[in-house]
């Protein structure tokens, strides 16, 4: 341990001078590591903000009902009786006028044309906010109340984004194996021919009784600095989408549930520094591997 | 120190280098290794150094055997051994003084004593004015100074020079053996592989192994320089 600590001078000088003897395979490593790295986070990035959006359309999760003609004593009963169904959240009545406000709102300035209906042609529902772990429970419970004629749920829509959201999940956790495996194999590469341009001196520090973790240490901060160079660029790759994604969306998607910018950044800025660091030292033990002993 | 007993050494391809030798070698001892090229002087160094395992027979270094499955030990043994390779085995691209001070960083000594030894070492061969040259940049003679200044300055019980004689021409070559004796004391034990006998004919309080065939001849002082002044 003392002689790793006296010696830190000369290691990273070693580091330094095994980068410089390959420079221009180095270089396309840590390129090549660096456009690994950079899909990865764009996959991962993809995953985030799918959660997100499961996430917050779970939490927003509602369904309508609609009822047949009752009076509004009932109306109101019947929202007090929903309301006690396992699993629901809030009931609110939406009455005729507030129905057609609403679709005025969504239609904007194409709203003029539901003045070609005499009569307003929107019914009155129920809006039930519900936790989706238990829409098949209030789905079922519905269905027993004679006053309520249909139920409209948007489970389809959600059923799609969490098969695109486990889907992405996937392609993620497949990337990371991909990533992982290949840096490694680039990364050892790049090891053993450092060990190979070296092998004299390497056999001269042998003859003189270094131990292997002596002569190795400079060959793993080599390859932790290099995959490090990559996972920096990568980093400042996703910043620099991400940031772009955001403002994007901003402009086009307003509604769309982006988790935090910061968050995300901080998040994806910590994951790839730290699978490159990972990676960085597990290639290098392997390139290592390669030293025959005497 | 070092003890070789009923030793053989047979390389793979069948090559018999020792045969049956035995050998004792104490602190404070200057021993000369003369023999014929390929007539395994140098494998005797290499089994010393634990460069090559012996095929039969037991090999004894500063207390450790040098053995197969005992790499650990023979790397301490290794440590406490100034060795000077017939090839330098100095490292490229660095300076005189970086290649003095590699020999002492595995031992861990402190970074400000280890530069001050091997200011001391380089001013003992000489070279104390040539210390920020690189290696490839000296002279032969040079480069074998810087060698043995890399060997000695890690203070080593055993110094092992193969063939430091070679390629120099008389004078060179006369200092060089003059310059590794000065290193000589009684915890110091130093062993020199040479073919010219003649470099150390005049040579008294020393012991010469002559290698034959892989087959060794022990004497000592005189005997050996009647038997060459022949």
């Amino acid at each position: 341990m003392k002689s790793f600590l006296y010696n830190m001078g000369y290691f990273l000088k070693e580091t330094g001078r095994i980068i410089k003897l390959n420079l221009l395979s180095n270089v396309f490593s840590v390129i090549g590591t660096a456009l690994i790295l950079f899909l990865l986070g764009v996959v991962i990035t993809g995953t985030n903000i799918g959660n997100r959006l499961v996430v917050m359309l779970s939490e927003e999760a509602e369904i309508n009902g609609y009822f047949s003609e009752i009076t509004m004593e009932e109306r109101e009963k019947l929202v007090k009786k929903v309301n006690k169904i396992n699993g629901v959240r809030s009931v609110r009545l939406v009455d005729e006028i507030e129905a057609k406000d609403r679709m005025e709102d969504i239609l904007g300035d194409e709203a003029s044309i539901l003045e070609l209906f005499e009569d307003n042609p929107f019914e009155a529902f129920i809006e039930i906010r519900i936790d989706l772990n238990l829409i098949d429970n209030i789905l079922n419970d519905l269905k027993t109340m004679k006053e309520i004629e249909y139920v409209r749920d948007n489970r389809e829509v959600l059923k799609s984004i969490e098969d695109i959201t486990s889907g992405l999940k996937l392609l993620g956790y497949l990337m990371m194996v991909a990533v992982g495996i290949t840096t490694i194999i680039i990364l050892s590469h790049m090891i053993r021919q450092g060990i190979y341009n070296n092998k004299d001196q390497i056999n001269t520090l042998r003859l003189l009784g270094s131990p292997s973790a002596f002569i190795g240490f400079p060959y793993i901060l080599t390859g932790i600095l290099l995959t490090l160079l990559g996972g920096i660029i990568a980093t400042v790759s996703i910043v620099l989408l991400i940031n772009l994604l955001y403002e994007s969306f901003a402009g086009t998607i307003p509604f769309m549930p982006l988790p935090p910018r910061s968050q995300l950044l901080d998040k994806m800025t910590l994951l790839i520094t730290s699978i490159s660091l990972l990676l960085g030292f597990v290639g290098s033990l392997f390139g290592l591997s390669s030293i025959r002993e005497r | 120190m070092i003890k070789v007993n009923d030793v053989s050494l047979i390389y793979p391809d069948g090559t018999k280098a020792l045969k049956d030798v035995n050998l004792h070698i104490k602190a404070g001892e200057l021993v000369y290794i003369t023999g014929h090229s390929g007539s395994g002087k140098t494998s005797l160094l290499k089994l010393i150094m634990g460069m090559e395992y012996p095929t039969r027979g037991n090999v004894t270094v500063l207390g450790e055997s040098i053995k197969k499955n005992n790499a650990g030990k023979i790397k301490k043994v290794r440590k406490s051994i100034g060795p000077v390779f017939q090839e330098f085995k100095l490292i490229e691209g660095r300076t005189a003084f970086e290649n003095v001070m590699i020999g002492m960083r595995i031992q861990g000594i402190k970074p400000k004593l280890m530069k001050q030894k091997a200011h001391e070492a380089l001013e003992k061969v000489g070279l104390g004015h040539k210390k920020l040259s690189k290696v490839e940049n000296l002279s032969w003679g040079e480069t074998q100074r810087v060698a043995i200044a890399r060997a000695v300055a890690r203070k080593p019980s055993l110094i092992l020079a193969d063939e430091p004689t070679g390629n120099l021409d008389y004078d060179n070559a006369v200092n060089i053996l003059g310059l590794l004796k000065t290193f000589l004391d009684k915890d110091t034990a130093i062993v020199i592989t040479t073919h010219a006998t003649h470099l150390i004919n005049e040579e008294t309080n020393a012991t010469f192994i002559r290698v034959d065939n892989g087959n060794i001849k022990i004497e000592r002082g005189d005997l050996y320089h009647e038997e060459f002044s022949l």
